[in-house]
């Protein structure tokens, strides 16, 4: 193969309405995914950045407006979010199901972080038209297009033995991996373009660039060799869009369906109301029920619980606990199946090249389920922090101080990327 | 004209189980054209298809210059040129853009004056040299073809019937390519339907029947075949 053999099927290819046509529609589309895929991105960052201000102003109102830990508590919005990764504008993953901020408050989390309730969506492949979509459904798509009928195109119009018997060494592959190579380029430059206004780094610009070249390989393998047989393009075409059909869409939705009922749990709403009733029932028993309970797994309060009137703010917030932890088994069994799911999905995933690939790129832009739950642990530790701060300032009857509010914690997202 | 060029020995082949050639033997000497007449399904473009490697052979053997075509396509390959019987050139490329396309295909590039110059020989007008072959009639992709075998400049031409399609005017100057070419020293195998048109063109005529040769002629020195001999055994051997 020589330079010569490789211009000569450039411009031979680039020749062809049809292919050029093709190729405009890959670049197209990238172009679309890509730039809707930063907008929303940039949405989700500007929302952040409105929150974030509105927060300061919040926090700094509370402390002015009362004079009290427990009414400061209680009337405080503390905003948790999850930052999207700088790849995010490319596989948005699941960041549009599951939550990426919260305004949480000091009263029972698990309400608070189940009052929307997510159906699986690891495999709901048909969803936002993101780069990752892109690659993974539309790309093979154009492929096959391009490629099923490089050879029967030929045959059909009676020249293939004329260019076999002309051809000094097989040219095929030689023009099979130019339209290869062409829409990899036609795909990959919008997304490169992407990646460097959102701050993605070299390397894994790289390696999402070699991963879409490995995938795109995968089935122009596939379409060169189905292009061998002897049969009509469009014999060739409906076995190459079966399989396609079959593995980006059949697949991931049969597995959707089978593991939804082979792994099955509580819904987020039984969860939330789980702990409301817990926290309602609270205002009808005698406070040295809830605070026994409280005591059994807050030790280090005993002796410090009693109440001396129909309502304080540390039996408040004691009841509140008592509802996340009525609610415990319930939110760790939604996780556990959650989890269950994901990994079920996982094996399914290698049947689905289209979701394994989607799986692959989510993950790296941690837009994928299980930074989703990090976000939520990440939520879970901040709760906590307010709970470590509130109450030896309420158990221990602190008097009140301004100042002391100064130090009430701030949500820290994780900054991984 | 002793050297042995194009060799057929004893040759058998089959397509889907059906014999198509049995038993065919038969020379074309440096220089010389052989053209195989034979009603449809005789096996004229499998003789062909055979030679260039395109099929093989159940037995027997069709060897090139001497090397076995089955065993050595590549190398043989480089030695042949092919006209198919419907030459379909790229349609969205102009004639000097296919020529020079296969050309390249075929490693062996010519300069475009060469290419028009080839275009010039085979008398295809100068406002079609530049237009896509979309508007071609089948005669002006027919010289396209003949414009590219010539600057392939390969010693053996196989044309599966060649004038098929062509006007008049267009066969008498196509015959009188071939005869140019062949007295050059290109050795031609060509499978045709026209009695008269190899009459006048060739140096030996065989008759294809059923897949077996019935019968050879061979022109008389300075002279053609005589075409009415060849006609009636036509009608008679072939056709009946």
């Amino acid at each position: 193969m020589s330079w010569l053999d490789i211009r000569r099927e450039t411009t031979f290819v680039l020749r062809r309405k049809s292919v050029v046509i093709l190729l405009i529609s890959g670049l197209v589309l990238s172009l679309f995914s890509v730039w809707t895929g930063s907008m929303d991105v940039a949405q989700q960052r500007a929302t952040i950045e409105r929150l974030l201000e509105a927060d300061k102003q919040d926090r700094e109102e509370v402390i002015q407006k009362h004079s009290g830990y427990g009414e400061a508590a209680y009337y405080s919005f503390h905003l948790t979010y999850a930052e999207p990764s700088s790849l995010a504008f490319a596989a948005l993953g699941v960041r549009d199901v599951y939550p990426w901020k919260h305004r949480v408050r000091m009263l029972a989390l698990e309400g608070q972080i189940h009052e929307s309730d997510t159906q699986n969506p690891e495999l709901a492949l048909a969803g936002r038209i993101d780069f990752a979509f892109v690659i993974a459904v539309f790309a093979p798509l154009l492929l096959i297009l391009l490629l099923h009928d490089m050879r029967a195109s030929e045959r059909a119009a009676g020249r293939h033995d004329f260019l076999t018997v002309t051809a000094r060494s097989s040219f095929w592959l030689l023009r099979a991996g130019f339209i290869v190579t062409a829409l990899w380029l036609a795909l990959i430059i919008p997304f490169i373009g992407g990646a460097i206004v959102n701050g993605v780094s070299a390397s894994l610009i790289s390696l999402v660039a070699l991963t879409v070249a490995v995938y795109l390989l995968g089935w122009a393998a596939l379409c060169y060799w189905v292009s061998r047989f002897r049969f009509p393009a469009p014999v060739l075409a409906s076995f190459l869009l079966g399989v396609w059909l079959l593995t980006s869409f059949i697949i991931p939705a049969v597995g959707d369906v089978v593991i939804e009922e082979t792994y099955q749990g509580p819904a987020g709403g039984d969860i939330l109301m789980t702990q409301r009733e817990a926290v309602n029932a609270a205002w009808d028993l005698p406070h040295h029920i809830t605070m026994d309970a409280f005591e059994a797994s807050h030790p280090q309060w005993e002796g410090k619980t009693q109440t001396s009137s129909l309502f304080e703010w540390k039996w408040y917030y004691a009841f509140q606990q008592i509802g996340d932890e009525k609610a415990r088994p319930l939110s760790q069994a939604y996780q556990q199946t959650a989890e269950d799911r994901y990994n079920a999905a996982g094996w399914v995933a290698w049947l689905s090249p289209a979701t394994l690939l989607q799986r692959t790129l989510t993950h790296w832009a941690q837009t994928d389920a299980p930074a989703a739950w990090q976000y939520e642990r990440d939520v879970r530790e901040f709760h906590a922090e307010l709970r470590h701060f509130y109450y030896p300032l309420l158990f221990n009857g602190r008097e009140y101080s301004a100042a002391a509010l100064e130090e009430r914690p701030t949500f820290k997202p994780n900054a991984d990327d | 004209m002793s050297d042995v060029v194009i060799c057929a020995s004893n040759l058998c082949v089959e397509v889907q189980s059906k014999k198509i050639l049995k038993h065919v033997s038969f020379t074309v000497h440096r220089g010389e054209i052989l053209a195989l007449l034979g009603g449809n399904g005789a096996g004229k473009s499998t003789t062909i298809k055979t030679f260039l490697g395109l099929l093989t052979p159940t037995s027997g053997s069709a060897t090139l210059a001497g090397v076995n075509v089955h065993q050595s396509p590549a190398i043989v390959r480089e030695k042949v040129a092919y006209l198919p019987e419907s030459v379909m050139l790229y349609g969205h490329l102009t004639a000097v853009e296919n020529i020079r396309y296969f050309l390249s295909l075929s490693g062996k590039p010519k300069t475009d004056a060469d290419i028009i110059e080839s275009l010039k020989r085979v008398a295809l007008q100068e406002s079609a040299w530049h237009t896509v072959l979309n508007g071609y009639s089948k005669g002006m992709r027919q010289k396209t073809a003949i414009a590219l075998a010539l600057l392939r400049e390969a010693p053996i031409l196989f044309l599966d019937e060649p004038t098929s399609g062509l006007d008049p005017v267009a066969i008498d100057e196509f015959n009188r390519l071939v005869t140019q070419l062949a007295e050059q020293g290109s050795t031609i195998l060509m499978v045709t339907h026209d009695v008269y048109g190899a009459c006048h063109v060739a140096d030996r005529i065989g008759l294809l029947r059923e897949g077996e040769i019935v019968g050879m002629f061979d022109a008389p020195d300075h002279g053609n075949i005589d075409s009415e001999t060849v006609h009636n055994a036509f009608i008679e051997g072939v056709v009946a």
